[in-house]
């Protein structure tokens, strides 16, 4: 009988949890901070508005800084209290909130989703962006949705060249300059290929985010300006793609995983590349796990269109139907005007996306200058909604064709093929 | 197969069995290893330096020792983590052992109507991809007030159809008459629950006990949808998925790797102590050399 | 008498639903209520992030467009679905026989240090998976530990490949050594079936999915000989002292009596072996996000691709949902071929 009263127990027991639960009486109350945005605008008595930052986890000391820059807003005025959240698989955790109706008051949305989350809906304008003109203009055009500028940027990355310097030396070559053009680079990953010693020129992932790049320097482009048709199939972008595909091809340049390696930077560090491209988190990575490479950084070379890099960004916005709006926008403005973009760039893991803070940046980084330079002439990393199918197709196309399975052209028309559905969705 | 079953009534050759029994145990000691490794080599390159992980990813013995990985694990909040994992583990496990055990039995026993259609609708649970159930788990939670409770990361998994579907799958392989005799002698169902089928069925409650366990105990996404800004509730896997870092490139491998540690050692206790349960109780081979 | 077996059954119906009172609450709240609005969400267009109120009923046109709608999201469908069954019919036969093997192994009675082999085998399924995923990566490389074996043990004549960005598939391969490729049998890339080639069907797995399939094998397979071994603890001795006394030899009692006794239990492993290769999911996500040129999208990974990456969720629930019915089928087919041959 005693083993009947014990499951009794436990079956009253989960009961009793449950409706308890159902009541919304908190079971096991969690500490103050478990508030959350609901119960935040609540909090009317203190004064103070309980405001939950959401971003994702970063290296220790990037986390460290923002937890700093918060911890100064929080003390430099008392009309909200700013709580910093990150977290892990943040796209996950991000969409499960919002849809779950519990959406943080303040988080990052990058660049490339950012269409995605205006068409939705759910996101909304900052308001009062404090002295918006003063952003880079390609990047306050990333974040903006029919004119209106919706969330200041809070930094940026741009691609550029990574080289060796000791292999550069070593072969006797000239380092790269700002005129350089892509008979340069070619002839440069020709002359510092080393078959016998397995290293190639330059390392090259089979990615849209490297390759488009080019694409802009040859002068073409993915899309049309209003989104209604392809234009990827062009000669342009057949010229780009044919000179990104032979460098494989020729033997002078490989993608990552024939170096025995995950990522460019990692076969770069390895010395299995004499150079490579990629963004400004390369630096701490060198720094990290190759302190002993020699490398610089130059401007990514001239096409036969000019220059063009692309740029990677991340803003701070707010969701639509927040309790919050007016103390979150002002929470953003301070985390992003001079001060608090300063406070955070200074860093010096990404760059400040203010003009007006370039120099004293400069200044303390002169080594990142060509990633800095880019900005002017940099296309942000954006399409427009459901482009994620483009992007694929495409890559499953550059994969194929630098293993030399299909052709620049199948490439291109397929590509071609899938924007156009998506376009006409 | 093995050493005892491959020796055979009357071998010819005490020598020849001999080099069979050395060839038999050096094929699973080849095979043991196989299964080791990977964890042996995360083991001390938790120990190796940032950059001698990239020079020589695969090189068992660290050329320089460093303690860094496990230096970074001091800063954070370990130890709640580790109680909160510990916690929620234990209570899921017991829940599921009794909960699970009970509905087992019942659909394998059992024959009440509709049993077979519960079976079903539960086996179904299993074939959608968590994934999608994310954002409705959040609401129905949020709901009831769970969101960031401990409630919120116990109470739904407190039975898993895997453990109804396993121990319903060993009832059925299970002789039923002891049990019968048991009902004959005027004992309940729930007795005879709980003082015969249960104890009879050691060795899948030992199961049960160790995937349970180790479920809730690696379990990533629903602390994930359920902690949203109650920071001390976190578990072990979601504390340690910050040191993955943000972009995932820059990745302090012997930190991550000393964290991975944190997670395994414990559970392979756990699974060297229950697994001496399984003991062979029953002469399989029953044949003498 | 009549009367008596009535109330028997009445008593069984009773206690038969008491017994399962704890999981019909758990499970009717937290998992068949999000399930049917699953399934409700799979009939509009919502895209995951919108409150789920806002999405507009779309009947079944999400199915519509998988299933049958001609464009890059059907052939994406049969694609994954292609993968993920080339992943199946791989795994589930040889982990389940590995696992069985290794149970009946460490479940003799003459086996010295049984705690430290058990332990070692089971291994893999304790070892967290980014762990795991790290470790597999290195070995993987092109100059990894796996090149170097399968070199070593070909005396030099494998060529290391770089195993998670090898798009060809084995049947290609294959078929190319015979001198079949789509060139010479132009009707194989030419002859279209569900928006994929013929040819593209028969490829097997890429060399990237069946390195993932070694390591899914390698990491289950512990968890699998844990249930056989649990099993082979449950057997009746007397039946095997009965067989012995018979003169029955190890093999014949191991196919006559063991396999025959263990049959519930290989349905519940090979069953949950369907489920687990036909949801897998963790290792795509974490070591190849669906490629080389998609030849690891598996079913599952597209259903997360499509609610989380696209925003495109009623899209992902419906092929969520379609998944489920591929599995309960595939699961029914399985018990009654396991039940049939009881009978």
């Amino acid at each position: 009988m005693q083993a009947r009263r014990v499951v009794l127990g436990l079956v009253a027991l989960l009961t009793v949890a449950l409706l308890a639960a159902c009541s919304g009486a908190p079971v096991e109350s969690g500490s103050d901070a478990a508030a959350g945005s609901d119960a935040a605008s609540g909090d009317a008595a203190s004064g103070a508005v309980e405001l939950q930052l959401m971003g994702w986890a970063s290296s220790e000391a990037e986390n460290d800084r923002l937890q700093s820059v918060v911890d100064n807003i929080n003390e430099a005025q008392d009309g909200f209290t700013l709580t910093m959240n990150l977290v892990p698989d943040y796209d996950t955790k991000l969409q499960t909130s919002m849809a779950g109706g519990a959406p943080p008051d303040v988080f990052y949305i990058d660049s490339f989703k950012f269409p995605d989350l205006v068409a939705s809906g759910s996101v909304i304008p900052v308001q009062n962006i404090e002295n918006p003109d003063d952003f880079y203009p390609n990047l306050r055009e990333a974040f903006s949705s029919d004119g209106e500028f919706y969330c200041p940027p809070k930094d940026f990355s741009t691609l550029g060249l990574i080289y060796n310097t000791d292999m550069f030396d070593a072969a006797g070559l000239e380092y790269p300059t700002t005129d350089w053009t892509w008979d340069d680079l070619h002839a440069a990953a020709e002359a510092l290929t080393d078959a016998e010693n397995g290293v190639v020129g330059l390392a090259l992932s089979p990615d849209m985010a490297r390759w488009l790049a080019f694409l802009y320097q040859a002068g073409g482009s993915v899309v049309n300006d209003d989104f209604t048709a392809m234009t990827i199939n062009s000669p342009e972008a057949q010229e780009a793609l044919a000179f990104y595909v032979g460098l494989v091809q020729d033997g002078f340049a490989a993608q990552p995983a024939d170096l025995s390696a995950g990522w460019n930077g990692e076969a770069f560090g390895q010395g299995a590349a004499a150079m490579t491209i990629e963004g400004n988190w390369i630096m701490p990575f060198m720094t990290d796990q190759f302190p002993d490479i020699n490398f610089a950084v130059a401007e990514l070379p001239a096409g036969p269109a000019g220059k063009a890099t692309l740029s990677f960004t991340v803003c701070y916005d707010i969701p639509a139907n927040g309790k919050n709006s007016e103390a979150a926008s002002q929470a953003v403005n301070l985390l992003t005007n001079e001060t608090g973009m300063a406070a955070w760039t200074d860093l010096g893991l990404a760059m400040p996306t203010r003009a007006s803070l370039r120099d004293g940046w400069l200044e303390q980084y002169p080594d990142q200058e060509a990633f800095l330079n880019g900005a002017e002439y940099a296309y942000p990393w954006q399409f427009r909604p459901g482009f994620s199918d483009v992007l694929d197709t495409f890559n499953s196309g550059l994969q194929e064709a630098m293993a030399g399975t299909k052709s620049v052209d199948a490439v291109l028309s397929d590509t071609e093929t899938v924007g156009t559905e998506v376009l006409n969705r | 197969m093995s050493a005892g079953a491959m020796a055979k009534v009357g071998s010819p050759s005490p020598v020849w069995r001999r080099v069979r029994t050395v060839l038999s145990y050096g094929l699973l000691i080849l095979l043991a290893l196989t299964f080791i490794y990977p964890f042996l080599l995360a083991l001390t390159t938790s120990f190796k330096t940032l950059p001698e992980i990239n020079a020589d990813p695969v090189g068992l013995i660290p050329s320089m020792w460093t303690t860094e990985g496990y230096a970074r694990l001091i800063g954070l909040n370990v130890g709640r983590w580790f109680f909160n994992s510990a916690f929620i583990a234990v209570i899921v496990t017991v829940s599921n052992v009794i909960f699970a055990g009970l509905a087992g039995y019942a659909l394998s026993r059992i024959k009440f109507p509709g049993s077979n259609a519960v079976f079903l609708a539960l086996l179904g649970t299993m074939m959608i991809p968590g994934i999608v159930l994310l954002i409705p788990m959040f609401m129905v939670l949020r709901l009831l007030g769970m969101v960031d409770a401990y409630t919120g990361l116990i109470v739904p998994k407190m039975v898993t159809a895997f453990g109804i579907f396993l121990m319903k799958q060993f009832f059925e392989s299970m002789p039923v008459e002891i049990e019968e005799a048991a009902r004959i002698d005027g004992a309940s169902r729930l007795d005879t629950f709980f003082r015969v089928a249960l104890p009879l069925a050691q060795p899948a409650v030992i199961a049960l006990v160790i995937f349970s366990f180790q479920g809730s105990w690696n379990d990533f996404m629903h602390p994930l949808i359920v902690i949203t800004t109650n920071t001390e509730l976190y578990t072990l896997p979601l504390g340690l998925a910050f040191l993955r870092g943000g972009i995932g490139q820059n990745l302090q491998w012997n930190a991550l790797l000393a964290g991975s540690m944190l997670t395994t050692l414990p559970m392979a206790l756990i699974f060297l102590f229950f697994q001496r349960y399984f003991i062979e109780g029953i002469s399989y081979g029953g044949v003498k050399g | 008498m009549a009367t008596g077996i009535k109330q028997q059954d009445r008593q069984d119906a009773i206690a038969g639903w008491l017994f399962m009172t704890p999981t019909l609450i758990i499970f009717g709240i937290f998992v068949f209520i999000p399930i049917l609005f699953a399934l409700y969400f799979s009939l509009t267009d919502w895209n995951g992030i919108s409150p789920p109120g806002e999405a507009a009923f779309v009947g079944l046109r999400n199915y519509q467009d998988v299933l049958f709608g001609g464009g890059i999201r059907q052939q994406d469908f049969y694609k994954a679905l292609k993968n993920t069954t080339y992943f199946a019919l791989g795994v589930v036969p040889v982990q389940t026989a590995l696992a069985l093997f290794l149970a009946v192994v460490v479940n003799q009675r003459f086996l010295r240090f049984k705690s430290f082999f058990r332990t070692a085998y089971y291994f893999p399924a304790i070892t967290s998976s980014v762990a795991i995923s790290l470790i597999f990566l290195f070995l993987y490389q092109k100059d990894g530990l796996i090149n170097e074996a399968l070199s070593f043990v070909t005396f030099g004549a494998w060529k290391p490949v770089a195993w998670m960005a090898d798009a060809r598939g084995i049947f290609h391969i294959w078929l190319n050594w015979l001198g079949v490729n789509s060139e010479r049998v132009p009707w194989l890339a030419n002859t279209s079936l569900l928006g994929l080639s013929v040819w593209d069907w028969i490829s097997g797995p890429s060399i990237a999915l069946l390195a993932i399939m070694l390591m899914n094998t390698w990491t289950t397979i512990g968890t699998l000989m844990v249930i056989f071994l649990a099993a082979l603890q449950d057997m009746p001795p007397q039946v095997y002292e009965a067989a012995q006394m018979d003169g029955a030899g190890t093999w014949t009692i191991f196919r006559r009596i063991t396999l025959p006794l263990l049959r519930p239990t290989t349905f519940f492993v090979v069953t949950l072996g369907l489920m687990g290769t036909y949801q897998v999911f963790d290792q795509v996500y974490v070591m190849s996000s669906g490629g080389p040129a998609k030849t690891t999208l598996t079913v599952a990974y597209l259903v997360y691709r499509s609610g989380f990456n696209n925003f495109e969720m009623g899209m992902g629930l419906a092929v969520a949902i379609l998944l489920f019915i591929i599995i309960f089928i595939l699961t029914m087919i399985q018990r009654r071929v396991t039940e049939g041959e009881k009978a």
